[in-house]
């Protein structure tokens, strides 16, 4: 059963006349009209991460993204036909995806799932109050269908890219079924993110930014409970005898959640213990602190001990190294974001050289680590979902 | 003879010394439970809610057991809902202590013969490998304490009344004894007494399997013992118990409404915030304490069940009585990895 939620009813892989350009005027305005409806007060107040999403709709932000998928040395086309599979629970992740390859003159078909929360409903609301050229209904859709094999083989051979978000799982078993020769995919599979503090530049800095790095951080850490791929896990304290910058970061960061009212209910301690008790019980983890639900701390026994699943709301590993460079050799190509505090801008660059692309995409300062942008997991979007012709006279 | 003897204030001396030694043994013997401890920085404890307790899903993850591999007599396996299974792992003194324990306890409401048993559930149910090890295993274990037994459900799962009719021709008018599932006896028991003037007043019912799909049906545990009276069956006894803590069974007392602690059990009701202990009257995480656990450290588990004390030495039996309320939801990740299964 499908159920259409954006765009016109109907067969989602039958030809279409169509054609629209790299920034067509009529999706650029489509966009801008669903920014207006996102930023209004009423929805920021009730989903206040559509506020994000819809300052990255707003029309400078997409002429930014336009001029980007502009070149020199070629004509710059739509990828073609583009099937998108989004994770279910990250309510806004399927509009960045979409938006772009939108903005890029595709047809778009978006898997919306059936278990998707209240913000992916405000979304498709707006999608569907905003006044469009006809255009965008024929090209542009969104649906939802439960196991259905056969669509998505289809839709599979329809597209020209096929955009899989969601985790390794989700990679693995839409990839069975084929593309077309020409076509290829953009998987996002399963990442994790860390977080380092300097040990240096946090004893450097003054209480006022230090409590305003935990701010960010902690907005980092418990938007969509520490289980985005994006959000820090394990802290790294780089220095030497950290264990005053631990503390303080702590208390502060027990603080700071206690101010928001940020709640970890009952089911979530219990699982949080169980997986701290079970780093304790492989050794992976030498000291637990269980100062209040909202934080648990662990001491890690060395760096490649550091988890890569999630471990619960509100969970943090802890391991000191002597220099971020000491972490190098523990990065592999299934980190993402690597969010930081009290790092020279210089140092950070030497981390991103010494790695040399084998692991982490993004090195962000902390309260960023959430924040999409056009180059993502590696690849600049806005060119994945273009193809060039060039012209030799 | 009874397993429900000891005041809490005597009790809570004999626990606290055995279930200290038990924690030293386990972690002289098991070294992921040693490895806990040690984090934890745990030393000793003064009273019985000070003891080290152990999330009791660690047993669907860690192998944790305090005995060699050669010595494995027996693993014991529950599945949960979401498809992961405990291991449990006991060698032979291990087993026989919990079938002698198990058979104490219910012995002290049934008394130290066997008797007759009717079982309400389906012999076929012991062929679904699937359903097997939760559902079997439990009335396999239960059927020990009885003799003559009779199935009251047939294969395909209906009521078997000429079956039932049978049983109570023939043992109807001494104390005999009733076991199955709460939401069974319900279903298939309590209807076709009424209905067909089944007399099952000397009938002793001894069930379990939590309340869940009672409270679907507006039936709470007291509806449940008031109905059932209304049919004649007036010695009716729920029990609570885990596969994690095997051969330990927290009982119904005979006038109802509250579970037994043995004597060589007890319960803690944790806040879920503070973690410290409550006291009666507050509802609470559950954590059960056993002296039973030797071959593996299930000794003292945090459960993931919700529940309160009633009272301490005030009930039909000495020592803290109790209810369990319902089970705490699982917290579920809500990140990216989170992709629909239905993907495929």
């Amino acid at each position: 059963m499908i159920t259409f939620r954006f765009g016109l009813d109907g067969d989602l892989t039958a030809p279409v006349d169509d054609r629209l350009t790299v920034g067509d005027e009529r999706v650029v305005d489509f966009l801008a009209k669903v920014a207006r409806k996102l930023l209004a007060p009423a929805v920021a107040r009730r989903h206040p991460e559509l506020g994000s999403l819809g300052y990255f709709l707003r029309p400078a932000e997409l002429t930014r993204a336009v001029s980007r998928m502009r070149r020199e040395d070629a004509i710059v086309f739509p990828r073609g036909n583009v099937f998108h599979v989004p994770p279910a629970n990250v309510d806004t992740i399927f509009v960045y995806s979409w938006a772009l390859s939108a903005l890029a003159g595709n047809h778009n078909v978006v898997r919306i799932s059936s278990r998707s929360a209240a913000a992916a409903d405000t979304i498709l609301a707006a999608l569907n109050e905003v006044d469009a050229d006809p255009v965008i209904r024929r090209t542009q859709r969104m649906v939802t269908y439960g196991r259905d094999d056969a669509l998505t083989a289809a839709l599979s051979q329809w597209a020209d890219l096929r955009v899989i978000w969601g985790g390794d799982a989700a990679v693995e078993a839409i990839r069975k079924h084929p593309l077309r020769p020409s076509a290829r995919d953009l998987t996002f599979p399963d990442r994790t993110s860390w977080a380092a503090i300097s040990a240096a530049g946090w004893r450097a800095a003054d209480p006022a930014a230090r409590r305003e790095a935990v701010v960010g951080f902690s907005n980092d850490a418990y938007w969509f409970d520490q289980a985005a791929c994006s959000s820090p896990r394990t802290v790294f304290l780089v220095g030497t005898d950290t264990a005053d910058v631990r503390s303080e970061f702590v208390e502060l960061l027990l603080d700071v959640v206690d101010q928001r009212g940020w709640q970890v209910d009952a089911a979530m301690a219990v699982e949080k213990r169980v997986n701290a008790y079970g780093l304790a019980a492989t050794g992976a983890v030498t000291a637990l602190d269980f100062p209040a639900n909202s934080v648990t701390a662990m001491s890690l026994a060395a760096v490649p001990d550091a988890p890569r699943r999630w471990i619960g709301a509100g969970a943090f590993p802890f391991a000191e190294v002597g220099s971020l460079l000491d972490l190098v050799p523990a990065m592999n190509r299934q980190d993402q974001t690597f969010s930081h505090f009290g790092f020279a801008p210089a140092e950070l660059r030497a981390f991103a050289l010494a790695l040399a692309g084998r692991g982490v995409d993004r090195i962000v300062p902390f309260g960023s680590a959430l924040t999409f942008s056009a180059i993502w997991d590696g690849y600049d979007l806005p060119h994945e979902f273009t193809r060039l012709t060039t012209v030799a006279p | 003879m009874s397993v429900f003897t000891l005041p809490q204030a005597v009790k809570e001396e004999v626990l606290l010394k055995d279930l200290s030694e038990l924690v030293d043994h386990h972690r002289d013997r098991c070294e992921p439970y040693a490895r806990i401890l040690a984090a934890n920085g745990y030393s000793s404890a003064s009273s019985i809610a000070e003891l080290p307790w152990l999330p009791v899903r660690l047993f669907k993850n860690l192998e944790l057991k305090s005995i060699p591999d050669d010595e494995v007599f027996k693993v014991l396996t529950s599945s949960g809902t979401t498809g992961e299974v405990s291991r449990i792992y006991l060698d032979k003194a291990a087993a026989a202590t919990q079938t002698r324990q198990l058979g104490a306890t219910v012995q002290s409401v049934l008394g130290p013969k066997r008797l007759p048993m009717l079982l309400i559930d389906t012999k076929a149910m012991l062929k679904d490998r699937r359903s097997f090890s939760a559902r079997g295993a439990g009335v396999l274990g239960m059927s020990t304490f009885g003799r003559d037994h009779v199935w009251a459900l047939d294969n395909d799962g209906h009521v078997d009344l000429d079956a039932i009719r049978g049983f109570l021709a023939k043992h109807g008018d001494a104390p005999f004894l009733i076991f199955g599932f709460t939401y069974l006896v319900w279903l298939h028991l309590y209807e076709v007494a009424r209905d067909n003037g089944l007399d099952l007043s000397q009938g002793i019912l001894i069930h379990s399997g939590g309340w869940k799909k009672l409270v679907d049906q507006a039936v709470s545990p007291s509806d449940f013992r008031a109905r059932l009276a209304e049919v004649g069956l007036v010695n009716t006894h729920n029990f609570y118990g885990m596969v994690e803590q095997i051969g330990t069974i927290f009982l119904e007392g005979p006038s109802g409404g509250s579970l037994y602690c043995p004597d060589f059990a007890d319960v803690i009701v944790r806040d879920p915030v503070t973690w410290r202990e409550l006291p009666p009257g507050e509802p609470g995480l559950l954590e059960v304490v056993s002296t039973l656990p030797t071959s593996y450290p299930g000794h003292v588990l945090l459960t993931e069940d919700l529940g309160v004390v009633h009272g301490i030495d005030d009930g039909d039996w000495p020592g803290k009585h109790f209810s369990v309320l319902g089970r705490l939801p699982r917290a579920e990740a809500r990140g990216c990895s989170d992709t629909y299964r239905e993907a495929a």
